[in-house]
């Protein structure tokens, strides 16, 4: 195949994303009174198109040993198995919110291409932070991805504080962002380069920069990861933003963080780097208290789900740790542990909010107090919640659990024993607050008259609810996301 | 290919998903709820007890591990360690498996009591017993850490839902002890899997020898957690709350299979992967066995309330298995399988007699009750039939056991063994004293008109009586089974 060929395959689902933002933008112009649906199709189409690219392009990587389908503009593009993965990742969580986004298009039908435009270029986003190895076109796509993300709680807001919280939100992501930034300019500055590969010759020339460079990196990246201490829209885009929509945000952030920091630490940095590693592991370990601690005090379900998805995300760090050789001398499997995680906790957040977007389309409001009893008044959308909610927490048997297990199994075996006894004790804490919240949705009697979640129409009510059985599916069925996520990490170690 | 014990695992969950669809508006669609569920619980209880444990003891000798009884299904394998679906039965499993089936079997009938929420009730119940079942079966550690994990979520609620006044702050400490204990043994795991580097969760695998401080931390992080779960001194409250705080029916479920999991927990993998530290530090788990038998004895003694009382008795009961643990010898270990099992079913009638007795006079004073046996002979009769079990009186389950313990623990430990046998007879007064004090003495007027047991009364009770007597009976049928089942144990510890 010809180096063109290969570049065309491997840019396909970024392509068919574009292509169907602009369908979608071309039919609003064209024919406005067209019913919102057509633009939910149109993206759900080009997103089946974007998988479909994803899954050609493993099928050409079936043969490649190093996972590598092509590198280009001198290694600062390169379509492996890695960001295949991250890709499919994306395209899933795009179209499960596609498919369970009645609630937002319905308050903004007229602006509904504008809000799926956005839903792809994310996605599309994503993918291209997963893909690029050079600093510049890294951190513009960084922007984009944030940029995309604001503008979608902006756009379907209900009420002016939805559009504090994007403000609130774009600020945070601005300030992260312009760690970033800073982290990379001095980068080039010491090497003299834009490939994030060459920083660890600077090493020993300039450690002070090096260090402090990487330190407003990685500070910058947690911001979009959603974890301490650039964390706090998370809570925000819950409250203010519809569930659905904050569904997505929140978990399309948390990929997109998560495959930034992949590629900027391990595959970017490496093992000759080793500022990192303990800055990464001094985060966790903030991180992992400060979410898990937050979570047993919140009184607002949606803010409750963002601490869970954020000390969730902060685990994901133990997998970063362990990618290089452990202590039973095999292949470090902390970046399967890594991705498998990040799948489990896309999942589990979208699910959440899924749920949670039903109970709101049925007039509840969400303070904790506001479900009190909520099994009577509607057995599914409690057992959904509670799902949802022990899978985010780490509640065995469910895949939260599967997936806390793996990262901490592998960051003990990396050496971060200490790291893996926090992750165990901030655990210990989410599981607490977990069970009281589930204790609260079945124990207690509210005056409230029942509900159905009749109002969400079958489509996102199937979907949500498949989402929610997800996690317990994944814990059977674990192996062939551990298969595909060790694929996808080959590229990094 | 063998399903038995996918069957006994799996079945209650497969009767909840289906009770999950079943109305429960009226009571004619509530008793369809509970008999489907009791098909549920009575199918496990079946197999095991037919299937499973008869085929056992039809074996003799081949009750060990290389048991007829054992699947094992890759789970998943693309990672630092490899997982199966990985279950075993062997000598020492399936008893216990005959109490859970029997007391969850006993729950379910109890459920004929309820009449709120019973769909919920049952789903809870046969969710639980699966979870139950599967720590039991267990033959992986992550497998077994995720079975143990799934109780939790069931008995909060059981606890929190269908308990009395307090119900909420009882389940509470029960959720606050159990996080604990799980996020223990999920460490122990952790610390088997990455140090034993076998690069697998099978708990069947060759273990390597550990190093010494991985040894230490390992036998006290499982044992510690294995405590809270048993329920012994002075990790013991959580369960005191529960016990007076919980349904009658969940109650027994707490204190007749719980327990025992704490315990089995605690031999399956406290000794049996750390056997250099058990057997350490095996004097130290005699001093708590000791402290906790005379803690408990004279703690029950102190308690104004009858399931509080009983919640006591458990602690007395858990010391001295606690105290077979410490001694490490096969005699001891059988015995304290088999005192896990007369406890299992004396426990569970005990707390349904006292249940009965409550909702009959409608108080849990103690003080305030006297002259039941009049007008309720039976629910005495049952009582101190469970009673008697409980002290060890030949022909009934508990004194087989009792006597094993003792006997396999003195040469051992024997002054520890002594002040343990000392204390049973605080025990023993403790028992007699409160049933003088509930069923004898001069009738009390609000007392009456109090009924006898009813025919549901008799449906839950007749099956534990019926164990009691056959453990008690015919203990040289199940010994031989138990004894192979123990016999991994002490061949870790004598280093074979």
């Amino acid at each position: 195949m010809s180096f063109t060929h290969a570049l065309t395959l491997g840019l396909l689902p970024e392509a068919m994303l574009a292509g169907a933002a602009l369908l979608s933008v071309i039919v609003a112009v064209v024919r406005p009174g067209l019913r919102p649906d057509i633009h939910r199709w149109i993206a759900c189409i080009g997103l089946v198109g974007s998988l479909a690219a994803c899954g050609l392009i493993l099928l050409g990587l079936r043969g490649i040993r190093s996972g590598v389908a092509i590198t280009a503009w001198g290694g600062g593009l390169s379509v492996d198995s890695f960001s295949v993965f991250i890709a499919i990742l994306a395209g899933v969580t795009a179209l499960v919110s596609c498919l369970v986004s009645d609630t937002p298009v319905r308050r903004i039908p007229a602006r509904s291409s504008a809000l799926y435009g956005l839903v792809l270029l994310a996605t599309a986003a994503v993918d291209a932070v997963a893909a690029e190895r050079d600093m510049v076109t890294f951190f513009i796509t960084l922007a984009l991805l944030l940029v995309c993300l604001v503008a979608i709680g902006a756009l379907v807001k209900t009420d002016p504080r939805g559009g504090v919280s994007s403000f609130e939100h774009l600020i945070e992501g601005t300030i992260g962002t312009a760690c970033v930034l800073y982290g990379l300019v001095l980068l080039y500055g010491v090497t003299g380069n834009t490939k994030l590969s060459v920083v660890v010759g600077a090493v020993h020339t300039a450690p002070g920069v090096v260090a402090l460079s990487i330190a407003l990196v990685l500070l910058g990246l947690c911001a979009t990861l959603g974890v301490f201490p650039l964390r706090q829209w998370v809570g925000r885009a819950g409250t203010n933003v519809p569930a659905g929509a904050a569904g997505f945000i929140i978990a399309m952030s948390v990929i997109g963080g998560g495959a930034a920091l992949a590629r900027v630490t391990v595959s970017g940095f490496g093992a000759g780097v080793k500022p990192w590693m303990w800055l990464i592991s001094v985060i966790a370990a903030l991180a992992l208290g400060h979410a898990s601690l937050s979570a047993l005090r919140e009184s607002s379900v949606s803010r409750l789900l963002g601490q869970l998805v954020s000390a969730q995300a902060a685990m994901l760090l133990l997998g970063l740790l362990a990618f290089s050789t452990g202590s039973l001398a095999v292949p470090a499997y902390g970046m399967t542990a890594f991705l498998a995680g990040l799948g489990i906790t896309a999942v589990a957040a979208l699910a959440a909010y899924g749920v949670l977007a039903m109970i709101q389309r049925a007039g509840i409001e969400d303070a904790i107090t506001d479900l009190r009893g909520l099994a009577h008044r509607s057995a599914p959308a409690a057992l959904f919640l509670s799902v949802a909610v022990a899978t985010l927490a780490g509640i065995p048997p469910l895949a939260g659990f599967l997936s806390r297990l793996l990262l901490v199994t592998s960051a003990a075996d990396a050496g971060y024993g200490w790291l893996a006894v926090i992750a165990i004790a901030a655990t210990l804490l989410t599981v607490i607050a977990a069970l009281r919240f589930i204790g609260l949705l079945y124990a207690d009697t509210g005056d409230e008259v029942p509900f159905t979640l009749g109002a969400t129409p079958v489509v996102s009510r199937i979907v949500a609810g498949a989402t929610c059985l997800a996690g317990l599916v994944l814990v059977v069925f674990i192996q062939p996301l551990l298969a595909v996520a060790n694929a996808g990490a080959g590229p990094l170690r | 290919m063998n399903v038995i014990l996918s069957s006994i695992i799996w079945t209650p969950l497969l009767f909840a998903v289906i009770a999950l669809f079943l109305p429960e508006r009226d009571e004619e669609q509530r008793g369809r709820v509970r008999t489907l569920a009791l098909a549920g619980a009575g199918l496990s209880f079946f197999v095991t007890a037919f299937f499973a444990i008869l085929g056992q003891i039809g074996l003799g000798q081949g009750g060990g591990l290389a048991s007829a009884y054992q699947e094992s299904h890759a789970w998943f394998w693309t990672f630092l360690f490899h997982a199966y679906y990985d279950v075993t039965a062997d000598g020492m499993t399936l008893p216990l498996l005959v109490v859970t089936t029997t007391v969850f079997g006993c729950a379910i009938f109890h459920s004929w009591k309820i009449h709120e929420r019973v769909r919920l009730y049952v789903i809870l119940i046969l969710l639980l017993e699966t979870a139950v079942n599967g720590v039991l079966c267990s033959a992986d550690f992550v497998l077994f850490a995720a079975f143990w994990g799934l109780m939790l979520v069931p008995m909060y609620l059981l606890i929190r839902v269908y308990g009395g006044p307090g119900a909420r702050r009882a389940a509470a400490w029960f959720a606050g002890f159990q996080a604990v204990a799980f996020v223990m043994i999920v460490a122990t795991v952790a610390i088997i899997i990455i140090e034993a580097g076998n690069q697998s969760s099978d708990m069947v695998q060759d273990l390597k020898t550990f190093s010494a401080p991985a040894e230490t931390i390992g036998f006290w992080m499982s044992f510690a957690a294995f405590a809270i779960a048993m329920a012994i001194f002075p990790v013991h409250t959580w369960m005191v709350e529960a016990q007076s705080k919980a349904s009658s029916g969940v109650a027994a479920i707490l204190s007749g299979t719980m327990l025992l999991l704490g315990a089995y927990g605690m031999m399956r993998i406290s000794l049996v992967v750390f056997p250099a530290a058990a057997h350490h530090y095996s004097f130290a788990i005699t001093g708590l066995a000791v402290v906790g038998a005379f803690w408990g004895s004279i703690g029950a003694l102190r308690q104004d309330e009858l399931r509080r009382f009983i919640a006591y008795m458990n602690v007395a009961q858990m010391s001295m298995v606690l105290l077979a643990i410490g001694a490490q010898t096969s005699v001891a270990l059988v015995g304290a399988v088999l005192l896990l099992a007369a406890h299992g079913f004396a426990s569970a009638m005990l707390t349904l007699v006292s249940g009965g007795v409550e909702e009959r006079t409608r108080t849990t004073s103690i003080r305030a009750m006297g002259g039941l046996v009049a007008h309720a002979p039976r629910l005495a009769g049952f009582w101190l039939f469970a009673a008697l079990s409980v002290i060890g009186i030949p022909a009934l389950a508990g004194f087989t056991a009792d006597f094993m313990v003792f006997a396999g623990s003195f040469p051992e430990h024997r002054i520890a063994t002594v002040l343990v046998m000392s204390s049973v007879i605080i025990t023993t007064g403790g028992l007699l004293w409160v049933a003088n004090r509930v069923f004898f003495g001069p009738v009390r007027e609000p007392f009456a008109r109090v009924r006898d047991v009813t025919l549901l009364d008799l449906t839950v009770l007749i099956p534990l009586v019926g164990a009691v007597l056959l453990f008690g009976i015919r203990p040289g049928a199940i010994i031989p089974v138990i004894s192979n089942g123990v016999l991994e144990i002490t061949t870790r510890i004598t280093g074979g």
